[in-house]
């Protein structure tokens, strides 16, 4: 895998018919390359674009996207979402590499503040 | 050069990544920032290449490592000097609370489109301040820790009630024999109402003026209206007042963007330096009092007030560049989290947030309130933000209230989504009171929420400018100072 670069694991395709009657917009990611944890973080993070629904489906996540403008830019918003994954699955990453170190610095930080002592009896 | 290279070269996994993040500036740039908010620009392959462990160009690696991105592994200086960093910009959490603001009277003889508090009849004095109420929360000012100590009076129009404003003063320089605070005062007004007689006070106590100036005549007088329309005139006249008794530096204006600002932005800051004023605030209005009502002039999204601001920032470095020194305020505060490590303070882009910690109001009727906003909600019938009463609460009643922790608690960046992973997040605030007042709770959705994005724009802007423009560079540098 590649998290820069292409998208993750990512099928794609405009596949079946909602209750409404429009297209599904959905994208289905390998559960073994993306964490459940990247998807919805980029779900929270194109709230204002879209709103996403993450099932599971064999042995994907299926992600259905739900634009809040129709103006038909269906291939953008599938574009959106993926580059998000992407990052968000580089955030994760990261942030599983170095949380041993922050937790280091954000111990030695506060660690001589004082504000310890401070919270003592009374 | 070849030597010291070789001997400082990082060979693949011959280094470990330090807690950073990122932020896609455009499709060419990437920005890195550490946990103390240092940043450097890569490109997106670059990135990828850091994260996957496979960047051997040697001196970005030697970029990365002195900024705390990157380390050898085993190494302890790095995340000795980034605690030594984080602490430094933490400083303020010990040291709280810094500003305290006196609502000396509500009453105002402006009727200004966007006032954020109700306007009350210049002849109703049950809505001043009384010194019983002024004592009680002077006791309350000297129980703060922090070494600095500024008090502001604000209103309505503060000088309708400066026998008040005098008696604070005096009364607070006679407690501070006692305690030996670093003590300033500030009067917030609108200067219609300066005379000799104040003029002479403010020079005997070295009191710092701002005012109020939304640019040209024509847009300040309609946007801030008195009898006689003269708003505008009351202003230049007691500004240049101010600069010839007190010195140039003992006044400074505020100017709040109103719709009609939105194509003014050049006009606005060249009366600011016609006027001899060296810094001038882009402020975008603010979600509270009358600017909700249909007639404050806030019919304006994030997006056109972002254009506005980029607007003004060009002009202001063009000014500079022609040897007039101007500085776009906000941009000196963002300057000073992105460059240093000193926490200016400034109350919305602090986390935890700086209300109760950065600023306390005293109301004129004895309510305290956790920041001028919660005060200005509960004038639109909302007190979540009310701490107490100075006549029935103390200072562990106030400090330890719900109403002061749990927004504080609810809204800190480090833990809320988006936040957390955001490179901005060392730069950026909580403003738990702009969210509560758009959004009904405390932390927001910040992918919906106005205040991220126009703090995302503004950040992006600021980078972007910095890394193609080495003037602006140098002059953000400048600001940070």
């Amino acid at each position: 895998m590649s998290p820069a670069g292409s998208a993750p694991g990512a099928g794609a395709g405009a596949t079946g018919a909602g209750a409404t009657g429009a297209a599904e917009i959905t994208l289905a990611f390998d559960q073994a390359t993306v964490d459940l944890d990247a998807l919805q973080r980029s779900a929270y993070a194109v709230a204002a674009e879209m709103t996403v629904d993450i099932r599971v489906r064999g042995a994907d996540y299926v992600c259905t996207l739900f634009p809040r403008k129709h103006d038909g830019a269906v291939e953008e918003l599938k574009h959106r979402f993926r580059a998000e994954v992407n990052d968000q699955i580089l955030r994760v990453r990261i942030a599983k590499e170095t949380e041993p170190l922050r937790n280091l610095v954000f111990a030695l930080a506060f660690s001589r503040t004082g504000l310890v002592e401070a919270e003592g009896p009374g | 050069m070849k030597l010291e290279r070789a001997a400082t070269a990082l060979p693949r996994h011959g280094w470990q990544l330090l807690p950073l993040r990122f932020h896609r500036l455009d499709a060419d740039s990437v920005v890195l920032t550490n946990l103390a908010g240092e940043h450097v620009f890569v490109t997106p392959d670059e990135l990828g290449a850091v994260v996957d462990g496979t960047c051997a160009d040697q001196e970005l690696l030697a970029r990365l490592r002195a900024a705390h991105l990157i380390q050898v592994p085993g190494e302890r200086l790095p995340a000795e000097l980034l605690a030594i960093k984080l602490r430094t910009r933490m400083q303020r959490l010990p040291d709280s609370t810094g500003l305290h603001i006196f609502v000396v009277t509500l009453r105002c003889e402006h009727t200004c489109r966007y006032c954020q508090v109700s306007r009350q009849s210049a002849a109703k004095n049950e809505f001043d301040m009384t010194e019983q109420t002024a004592r009680r929360a002077l006791e309350l000012v000297f129980r703060s820790p922090s070494p600095q100590l500024k008090i502001e009076f604000q209103g309505g129009e503060p000088l309708l009630n400066f026998p008040l404003v005098r008696w604070i003063t005096t009364e607070a320089n006679r407690i501070n024999k006692e305690h030996g605070k670093d003590l300033a005062f500030v009067i917030a007004t609108n200067l219609a109402l300066l005379d000799e007689e104040i003029l002479g006070f403010c020079a005997e106590e070295q009191i710092h003026i701002s005012t109020s100036l939304d640019g040209p005549q024509d847009l300040h007088n309609s946007n801030r209206r008195r009898p006689g329309r003269d708003s505008w005139q009351q202003a230049v006249t007691g500004i240049r007042r101010v600069q010839e008794r007190l010195g140039a530096d003992r006044v400074s204006a505020l100017m709040t963007t109103t719709e009609a600002s939105l194509g003014r932005a050049a006009e606005i800051i060249d009366t600011y330096a016609e006027l001899g004023l060296h810094g001038v605030f882009l402020r975008p209005i603010s979600p509270y009092g009358f600017a909700l009502r249909g007639r404050g002039g806030a019919n304006y999204d994030v997006g056109r007030w972002l254009e506005f601001y980029a607007a003004g920032l060009d002009q202001i470095v063009a000014l500079n560049r022609q040897g007039v020194p101007m500085v776009e305020m906000y941009a000196s505060i963002i300057a000073k989290k992105m460059l240093t490590n000193a926490d200016p303070g400034y109350v919305d882009l602090t986390s935890p947030a700086g209300i109760g910690i950065g600023a306390l109001v005293y109301n004129y009727d004895g309510d305290i309130y956790a920041s001028d906003e919660g005060r200005m909600l509960a004038e639109m019938g909302d007190r979540t933000f009310r701490l107490g009463n100075v006549h029935g609460s103390s200072y562990a009643d106030i400090m330890l209230s719900d109403a002061l922790l749990n927004p504080l608690t609810e809204s800190i960046t480090l833990s809320a989504p988006m936040c957390a992973t955001c490179a901005f997040e060392p730069y950026c605030g909580a403003d738990p009171v702009f969210h509560h007042t758009t959004t009904g709770d405390f932390t927001g959705h910040k992918a919906l929420s106005a205040f991220c994005r126009r703090n995302m724009g503004v950040f992006t802007l600021l980078l972007r400018k910095m890394r193609d423009d080495p003037y602006f560079r140098d002059l953000l540098w400048r600001w940070a100072q």
